[in-house]
């Protein structure tokens, strides 16, 4: 393999299952502004640390950093913020950026900036709780709406404060009914319908407390977002896997 | 489940330091320790009987606390910090003229012990001594010097402050448990001091201060020159006291206020207080001297006493400017203008400067003045001593709780046992809360006392204040902040869930274990640690507990919901659904 590959976008796993056609374009943009960025699908594997399953992590986590070291890559990029965490905390060797904190630093996708000036709705932002205590990913996410053009509302509990959506820690498997209460929590404190979240999981939830909500990516690839739009519902697991298996094909493409 | 060294050191940590079970502010402040959140809460839901049980819980007198305590709690009280205290004091009145019942006091007694105690004094550090210890088996004889019951609290205070009835009616439970009361018997002069050390297996000495102080001034011999003690004494006990028209009372305490006013009802038309202090110097509290000046009587702050005129009657009094009370050292060290002179007409003049307590009953009373602060034994081993005798006048709330303190020595002491260990948090102390006022809070002004008017006041005793009625009490209990900690429960729907407390539930994993959805429900977010006072990571201590039971099962989750989440992570891993590509060659090497 050459020595090309100077970076790694890693989209991780809930947003390769909502959606591969966002990945698709990420990984355009960045090819396009950071050239020598490659790519990865494969899981941190994260939720069996989430277990307590530490044993198995390591080995999962292993078979990733193997990955990344046959590239040879610096840095990797992540859109997932549990990503972020894991993988500044295990690969020592390369720089992680979070693709939040970094488009504002390489500018945001052609012909995006005050798209939706005309829209006549508000996001609400959902901040993930894992990195609560980065300001600088707070920031650029409110630096990309502020661009698009976005109205945005921020709920009581935010950035720093946020409030997680319910779905950390593995709790919407082992405890559902609690899971939907701390949902249904969260999304009560935003007056908008709308919300925005950077975390497909997030986003995911942000639904199931009743409200419409979209990832991030949705705002900055897809067209513009008005009371009149369909807004994504859930996939389910047969989806999610469908779609795994698109990213994966879409990856193969894009980097062909 | 096994528990390593390491978790369970994470786990005593949360359990030792927690502030959950921390007691609010005005609790911490109360020598008695009392529940006030407790029944300030139980009277807005209009739980008045419950309210009295668990005053009751800690005191015998909640009708004579509830008019006359000092209230340091109120002092504390968080709410302070906002507008105004919450009146805690007058609720406690509230709960006991609504719901006190005889009935329902407690009379148990442990198993007869076989031994007597004698107490001096049926003030209410005699009395709750008496009560605590008649409770735990013992019997208990009180000597005391008056026809009457109560000390200071009827022979300081005043009735129109604190009815006798209220007194007697409080003061019934000793007899009711057993309690042998002898009246008018003096000790060192009916029965030797000791004699009754000899005859009783102990002795609580709680004989009060009764002996006024007098500074030897100029004219201070002279007819109509009184001690605010004996003057009071006199007028609750129903003696005879000459009073003229004119008074001037000495003294800027709440000794002096409670004499001018008594002064003022028993037929003087004009009440002089004159005092060395100014402003907020002036020892007496601020609602006792408002109250003083409703009923007329006139402040002469910075004054003190030079020369008392008259031949055999008083007929006047010199005061000299008082430049500076305390010196720069703090000390009591006043200094005068003496050509700064303020004439002051009077009949009556009354000394209320100060009490000492009479310990000549005791043949070395050097035996009896040296007392341990944590146990109140004095060298003697069998004599314990507190309250006000003790030496330092303190508020009746301090002289109870010394009562108690005596109770538990006296038990151990007569039981053999350890008189000094456990006794940290026995008195006020400070609570360790660290409680925020939500900014959110609406202002809430403090209900005021409603007073019979002045008018009504004049040449009788009636008690003044009129109690809280039900929608005053109710007010008056919505402005508690209910001051806790569970900032964490609050915050977390989890912990909200399946705890009291962190420190609770730690203590229960420790104890007995707990169910794993618990930890296994944790969302890992940090909220609890942003809102957490000690700053605790509770999810690092519930991921802990997650690792050892997937330790304990086998490297599995034991949560059934978690086995679609080992075939996620199968498929996730696998070659269909990962893929790993380098960065394409094809780019538009446009840079
Ligand atoms: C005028 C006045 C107003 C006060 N107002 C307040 C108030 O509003 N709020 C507040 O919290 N505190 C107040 N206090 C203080 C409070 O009353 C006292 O702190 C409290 O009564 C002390 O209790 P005690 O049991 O130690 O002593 P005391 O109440 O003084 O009782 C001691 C008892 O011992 C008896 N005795 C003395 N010598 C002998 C003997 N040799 N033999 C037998 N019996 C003897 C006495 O007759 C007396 O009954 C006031 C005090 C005074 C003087
Ligand atoms: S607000 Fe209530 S709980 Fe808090 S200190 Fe005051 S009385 Fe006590
Ligand atoms: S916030 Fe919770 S864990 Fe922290 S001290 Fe208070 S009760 Fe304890
Ligand atoms: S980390 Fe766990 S215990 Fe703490 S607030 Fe979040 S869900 Fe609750």
């Amino acid at each position: 393999m050459e020595k090309t590959t100077k970076r790694v976008f890693i989209p991780g796993c809930s947003l390769s299952s909502y959606n591969p056609e966002l990945v698709g374009k990420t990984i355009e943009y960045l090819k396009n502004k950071l050239p020598g960025t490659g790519a990865i699908l494969k899981c941190c594997g994260k939720p069996t640390k989430a277990l307590g399953q530490y044993d198995e992590f390591k080995d999962r986590y292993a078979s990733l950093q193997k990955d990344i070291d046959a590239l040879g890559a610096e840095e990797i990029i992540v859109a997932c913020q549990s990503c972020f965490l894991t993988m500044s905390a295990y690969s020592k060797e390369q720089k992680v950026r979070s693709l939040w904190s970094l488009m504002p630093e390489i500018g945001m996708p052609e012909a995006t900036v005050g798209k939706a000036k005309e829209s006549d709705i508000t996001f609400g932002i959902h901040d993930s709780c894992s990195t609560r205590d980065r300001n600088d990913i707070h920031e650029g996410i409110r630096w990309i709406i502020d661009q698009l053009g976005y109205d945005l509302e921020e709920p009581p509990h935010s950035k720093g404060d946020t409030r997680c959506c319910g779905f950390g820690g593995m709790v919407v498997p082992a405890n559902p009914d609690l899971a939907q209460e701390i949902m249904d929590r969260r999304t009560a404190e935003f007056e908008t319908d709308y919300l925005v979240t950077y975390c497909a999981a997030c986003r995911a939830s942000m639904y199931k407390g009743g409200k419409k909500a979209v990832h991030i990516l949705d705002l900055i690839f897809g067209d513009v977002w008005t009371s009149e739009s369909d807004f994504p519902d859930l996939e389910g697991a047969f989806d999610s896997w469908a779609n795994r298996y698109k990213t994966k094909k879409k990856i193969e493409e894009v980097l062909s | 489940m096994q528990l390593t060294e390491k978790v369970l050191k994470e786990m005593n940590e949360v359990i030792d330091d927690c502030l959950a079970d921390e007691p609010p502010y005005c609790q911490a402040r109360c020598p008695l320790d009392i529940d006030v959140q407790g029944y300030i809460t139980l009277i807005r839901d209009g739980e008045y009987k419950e309210a009295v049980r668990l005053i009751r819980e800690k005191t015998i007198f909640p009708g004579i606390l509830g008019r006359v305590c000092a209230h340091p709690c109120e002092e504390e009280c968080k709410r302070g910090e906002l507008e105004e205290a919450l009146s805690i004091k007058n609720l406690k009145r509230f709960a006991a003229d609504m719901a006190d019942d005889p009935q329902n006091w407690d009379l148990s007694r442990e198993a007869e012990t076989g031994k007597k105690i004698a107490v001096i004094g049926a003030g209410p550090s005699g009395a709750v001594a008496a009560y605590e210890l008649q409770k735990k088996g013992h019997q208990v004889s009180i000597f005391e010097k008056l026809p009457e019951v109560g000390g200071m609290l009827r022979v300081g205070i005043p009735a129109y402050r604190l009815p006798h009835d209220i007194i007697d009616y409080e003061y019934s439970i000793l007899e009711k448990i057993g309690v042998d009361i002898n009246l008018n018997t003096e000790i060192g002069k009916d029965i030797a001091f000791e004699k009754i050390r000899e005859e009783y297996d102990a002795v609580y000495a709680a004989a009060g201060a009764h002996k006024g102080i007098m500074i030897p001034i100029e004219g201070s011999d002279l007819d109509g020159v009184l001690i605010a003690a004996d003057f009071l004494r006199d007028a609750a006990l129903g003696n005879d006291v000459e009073v003229g028209k004119k008074v001037l009372v000495i003294g800027g305490g709440n000794v002096a206020m409670d004499a001018a006013r008594t002064a003022w009802r028993l037929g003087a038309e004009k009440v002089n207080i004159s005092c060395l202090e100014t402003g907020s110097q002036i020892p007496a509290h601020s609602w006792e001297i408002e109250d003083a000046e409703e009923e007329g009587i006139i402040m002469n702050p910075g004054w003190g006493p030079k020369v008392i005129k008259g031949e055999n009657r008083v007929e006047g009094i010199t005061l000299k400017k008082c430049e500076q009370v305390f010196d720069s050292e703090g000390n009591f060290n006043p200094e005068y203008c003496d050509d700064n002179l303020k004439e002051i007409e009077a009949d009556t003049i009354i000394f209320a400067i100060g009490q000492r307590a009479d310990d000549s009953f005791v043949k070395d009373a050097e035996e009896i003045r040296q007392v341990d602060e944590v146990t109140l034994q004095s060298q003697k081993d069998s004599i314990f001593v507190g309250g006000d005798f003790k030496g330092k006048p303190l508020l009746a709330v301090e002289a109870m709780s010394h009562g108690r303190k005596a109770a538990i020595s006296i038990d151990r002491y007569l039981k053999n046992k350890d008189l000094h260990i456990d006794r940290e948090n026995e008195g006020a102390y400070e609570s360790k809360l660290e409680k925020e006022i939500d900014p959110e809070e609406p202002v809430r002004r403090r209900v005021e006392m409603r007073m019979i008017d002045v008018e009504e006041r004049k040449n009788n005793f009636k008690e003044v204040e009129l109690g809280f009625n039900v929608a005053e009490a109710k007010g008056e209990s919505l402005r508690c902040l209910e001051c806790e900690c569970k900032e964490c429960v609050k915050d977390c729907l989890m912990l909200e869930k399946y705890c009291d407390s962190p420190k609770a539930l730690f203590q229960e994993v420790k104890d007995v274990g707990i169910d794993p959805l618990v930890y296994f429900s944790c969302n890992m977010c940090s909220q609890c640690t942003l809102v957490c006072p000690k700053e605790f990571e509770l999810k690092d201590r519930f991921m802990a507990l997650r690792k050892i039971a997937v330790e304990e099962n086998n490297g599995e989750s034991p949560i059934k919901g978690h086995n679609a989440i080992k075939w996620h992570q199968r498929l996730g891993f696998s070659n269909l659904f990962t893929t790993c590509k380098p960065a394409s060659n094809n780019e538009e090497d446009s840079k």
